[in-house]
């Protein structure tokens, strides 16, 4: 599900978003995506996904990582998610552990209401 | 004819431990009818509350009471509150102290206390330590231990915390509740204090355990738990672990609904609320 092509229509899905061009002002981060055993990493700046790297090599950097099986992403990406899987800290509590974070985690939480919003959008591709 | 709601707003002066809390609170419904006072979640205040607030089916048989909490909504700090040694951090003993002062500041006989999320799970306090002055408990969101949640990050420096605190609590609304609704409150978190969200939840993931404990409550006063099924902070296992271990309790499991019922979707909440209020009403007639 989370190939090449389903990844260009999340990155168009959020460049042409209305609300992340001020929502996503001050977003510039690099944010590795785990889908299962695939590794994708997500170039945002200003807000905008600038390009993605899915060929991962001893030069490509990132912040922060969420990686979570990819079943899990198919139900969060459902447009009505089920209980545990609509949300990322539904995922990632403690209690659920679905989905794991490593790296710097301030990344997250200053970025947290338009990372947020940019993972939304999944649910449009 | 302009639209204007039955809610009024009125503040008390509520004596606690020495300290002396402007309170805020809104009502509405019947006068004579049973007091309720309604508990907002973590970091928030008692504007959750509007829609029961301005229910007529609720309002018959209720006076129905939304109150902020010190430092939470139109409800400030004691003054000194810039002088503290420690951060804000909630506890139990202060929440449901403060809870039954503001009861008897405004004269209630044996109230309904019906609280979500933190005020959910302060139910359980009263009925450890209040059973004589309550009348019934609705815990909505409530669970015996709810880990996970008190966290630096809503607090801190390089953080947007309204910004954050109201984006980390978004998810824990069902997809099904209205966008209108789930926004407004988002809206609500993120108009917290600084470190009022934090604070409380020190109370919600760590103060408050009752482990153990739920098996020691007498059952004199009823608990009547609710529980949304997107709820993953307190989720419907958990709260039926406290209900199986509450004598003379009711577990409610709310279909497509999260962890604010009363504002993120009041129409379902509330056909899930009315059979349980009349029964509160039955059993006080």
């Amino acid at each position: 599900m989370f190939d090449t092509s389903w990844m260009k229509r999340w990155q168009d899905a959020v460049n042409a978003n209305g609300p992340m061009s001020w929502i996503g002002k001050h977003l510039t981060a690099d944010i590795l995506l785990g889908f299962g055993d695939d590794d994708v990493v997500v170039h945002f700046k200003n807000g905008k996904i600038e390009k993605f790297t899915d060929q991962l090599g001893p030069e490509t950097c990132y912040q922060l990582a969420l990686r979570a099986p990819a079943e899990s992403w198919q139900k969060f990406c459902e447009k009505v998610p089920p209980p545990m899987y609509n949300d990322i800290w539904a995922m990632a509590h403690p209690l659920h552990g679905r989905l794991k974070m490593e790296g710097d985690q301030k990344v997250l939480w200053q970025n947290m209401r338009a990372l947020f919003w940019a993972f939304d959008r999944m649910r449009e591709v | 004819m302009s639209k204007i709601e039955p809610i009024v707003g009125r503040y008390v002066w509520v004596t606690y431990e020495g300290t002396e809390y402007r309170m805020y609170f809104e009502e509405a419904g019947n006068p004579n009818g049973i007091p309720m006072i309604c508990l907002h979640t973590a970091g928030t205040d008692g504007r959750e509350w509007r829609h029961q607030l301005c229910d007529e089916r609720i309002g018959k048989h209720f006076r129905t009471i939304a109150v902020d909490l010190p430092r939470h909504g139109k409800s400030i700090p004691p003054y000194d509150w810039y002088k503290e040694n420690e951060e804000y951090k909630l506890t139990s003993t202060f929440y449901s102290g403060i809870v039954m002062a503001f009861s008897k500041a405004l004269g209630l006989d044996r109230p309904v206390i019906m609280g979500s999320s933190m005020g959910g799970n302060i139910c359980l306090h009263l009925a450890k330590d209040y059973e004589n002055d309550v009348r019934a408990l609705i815990a909505v969101e409530a669970c015996e231990w709810s880990p996970g949640w008190h966290l630096d990050w809503l607090r801190h420096a390089h953080i947007h915390g309204g910004e954050v605190c109201a984006t980390s609590v978004f998810g824990l609304m069902a997809p099904q509740s209205p966008d209108k609704y789930r926004w407004e409150t988002w809206w609500y978190y993120s108009q917290g204090g600084p470190g009022i969200f934090k604070g409380d939840l020190y109370f919600y993931s760590y103060n408050h355990d009752f482990r153990g404990k739920t098996q020691q409550l007498s059952g004199k006063v009823p608990i009547y738990y609710m529980t949304g099924v997107y709820d993953f902070a307190c989720t419907p296992e958990m709260t039926e672990e406290a209900a199986r271990n509450t004598k003379n309790s009711e577990c409610i499991i709310m279909e497509e609904i999260g962890h604010f019922p009363m504002s993120e979707n009041p129409d379902v909440f509330n056909r899930y609320l009315y059979p349980v209020l009349d029964k509160i009403v039955a059993a006080n007639k």
